[in-house]
């Protein structure tokens, strides 16, 4: 009987320490969630939360990725967003192909034509932010990379004199020009907006 | 009094049946190569792979090419695994993609809910078939099996423990509750077909399993040190949904009273410990007619019918029934 009382105890103990992260983590709409790791959801994903809640991880968004960007979280980013897809811009950025979200076959990734308005209007990753201190151009070196790489031209990024970059509102955070920056550290990132 | 015979093909329908779980593991491994040669074909700069990466390309060109002009774009056509997945436009999910989703958003979602449809529908009328014959996770737990067959011949301890196989149903409710309190999916990570795909693509296109792996490794040694095929018929959640579903299935197995000889061989080749020899099948059976190819009298068939035969008694042709009717004993000599 005492044995049976003690594996009952070693048992609810191993089962509250096993569930608490998860618990933990139970429906935070209320609290954002502080985040060790800087990453990007692919482009027309959802707000971090409800993406959750309808992304099934089945991995066709990094199946069909033709640039090889998307990756997937193991335990890094927590239980909830194990085999999720995620982008490290400076890795391999997002081309805006858009055949993810055409192929998410749970609108977690929602479906954006690939047109320069909808991707304006729909396309939330983050937005591009300059380290003046970093950047090049703004140590009188021109430089312009970022510029040229970034795919909205004048739209999300424009350069000044030296080309000196200034990112605009529209930017969407598809991360090229950070993963072309040729500074180390990078002097351009993408600051993930999650929604 | 007509005992009759099994349709012939049926004997042979556990063959064919490993020939689709063949198929499916097959397109599960070719597809992130698939993959992976779209990249390169995207990235137009063959001149810069490496010799490997050539090597590939140049393999994956030789097979695609009579499917596909383009292939970057044309190979798309089929994407995804078994837990959800896009075949020439058609998209099809696991129900237990869709359950769990459902749970993990508190509320349905139409177009996703559509993608389950068909499985549904088949569940319906075949039952469990998907376990059987797509699976693939089943694929590697029947070669399991096997393996765990010659070691148990080699001298080594195997398990053949028997739990509740209502165990399976609390998984399920679990999994679906974790899924509800989480707001996240989290059913794909403890479902071994989900994992499988994931894990192959993991492993082939992005240069090294998940872990995913270790969690289906651990249920492969639960196989071969507990249970015979212990995850299947005691805990996997998707199997509970899917007998859920084809409780009533019209395509069953049943035994030929007349022909049976008590031999149980039917039984002891059950990847699912079931009872045919005594007609129980329940909700449970995903036939896999394996117990129709190892019946040596012919007295395993197919009916449609939406229940079991009530428990029809020893098999005519067994010591048993000879000895409790010795006039059919005396008239037969067969």
């Amino acid at each position: 009987m005492q044995r049976r009382t003690f594996l009952d105890a070693l048992l609810s103990a191993a089962a509250a320490t096993a569930l608490s992260p998860l618990l933990a983590e139970a429906r935070p709409e209320a609290r954002q969630p502080a985040r060790a790791i800087r990453y990007l959801r692919p482009p027309g994903a959802r707000p971090e939360e409800e993406f959750l809640a309808h992304c099934i991880h089945c991995g066709q968004c990094g199946e069909v990725c033709p640039n090889r960007c998307i990756q997937y979280f193991g335990f890094e980013n927590g239980p909830r967003s194990l085999d999720t897809p995620y982008i490290v811009p400076r890795e391999q950025a997002c081309i805006l192909c858009m055949k993810c979200g055409e192929v998410c076959p749970t609108d977690a990734i929602q479906p954006v034509a690939r047109e320069l308005a909808p991707i304006l209007k729909q396309v939330r990753m983050g937005r591009a932010r300059v380290d003046e201190r970093l950047c090049l151009s703004y140590q009188g070196k021109t430089c312009g990379v970022c510029y040229r790489a970034c795919p909205l031209q004048d739209v999300a990024i424009r350069v000044g004199r030296l080309e000196q970059p200034q990112v605009l509102k529209d930017c969407v955070g598809c991360g090229l020009c950070e993963r072309s920056c040729i500074q180390i550290p990078q002097a351009i990132r993408i600051i993930p907006d999650y929604g | 009094m007509g005992t009759h015979k099994p349709f012939f093909l049926w004997r042979h329908l556990n063959k064919l049946r490993w020939l689709s779980l063949s198929i499916v593991f097959a397109m599960l491994v070719a597809l992130p190569f698939i993959h992976v040669y779209q990249t390169y074909a995207a990235a137009h700069a063959y001149d810069l792979l490496a010799p490997s990466e050539k090597q590939l390309y140049d393999v994956m060109e030789t097979l695609t090419a009579a499917f596909a002009d383009d292939p970057a774009e044309d190979l798309d056509a089929i994407k995804g695994n078994t837990w959800s997945g896009s075949f020439f436009g058609l998209q099809l999910s696991d129900p237990l993609a869709v359950a769990g989703q459902m749970a993990a958003g508190l509320k349905a979602y139409a177009p996703f809910l559509l993608t389950a449809l068909i499985p549904v529908l088949f569940t319906l009328v075949l039952g469990r078939f998907f376990c059987g014959w797509i699976c693939p996770a089943t694929f590697l737990y029947e070669l399991n099996t096997n393996v765990s067959t010659w070691l148990a011949r080699l001298g080594f301890k195997v398990g053949n423990r028997r739990f509740d196989r209502r165990l399976k149903y609390a998984v399920l409710g679990v999994g679906l509750a974790l899924s509800a309190a989480t707001g996240s999916v989290l059913m794909a990570a403890i479902y071994p077909p989900a994992i499988v795909g994931r894990e192959l693509y993991y492993a082939i296109a992005l240069g090294g399993f998940g872990a995913g792996a270790v969690f289906f490794v651990g249920t492969l040694l639960f196989d071969t040190l507990v249970a015979r095929r212990g995850f299947c018929r005691y805990l996997c959640p998707g199997g509970a949904l899917y007998a859920l579903l084809g409780r009533y299935r019209l395509v069953r197995i049943r035994r030929i009273v007349e022909s049976c000889n008590d031999c149980a061989r039917c039984n002891a080749v059950c990847e699912f410990g079931l009872d045919p020899l005594r007609d129980h099948f329940g909700q449970e059976c995903n036939n896999c007619a394996a117990c129709i190819a190892v019946c040596p009298t012919q007295a395993m068939t197919f009916v449609l019918r939406p229940t079991d035969y009530p428990e029809q008694g020893p098999g005519h042709l067994g010591k048993q029934y000879r000895r409790n009717h010795p006039e059919s004993a005396a008239k037969g000599g067969h």
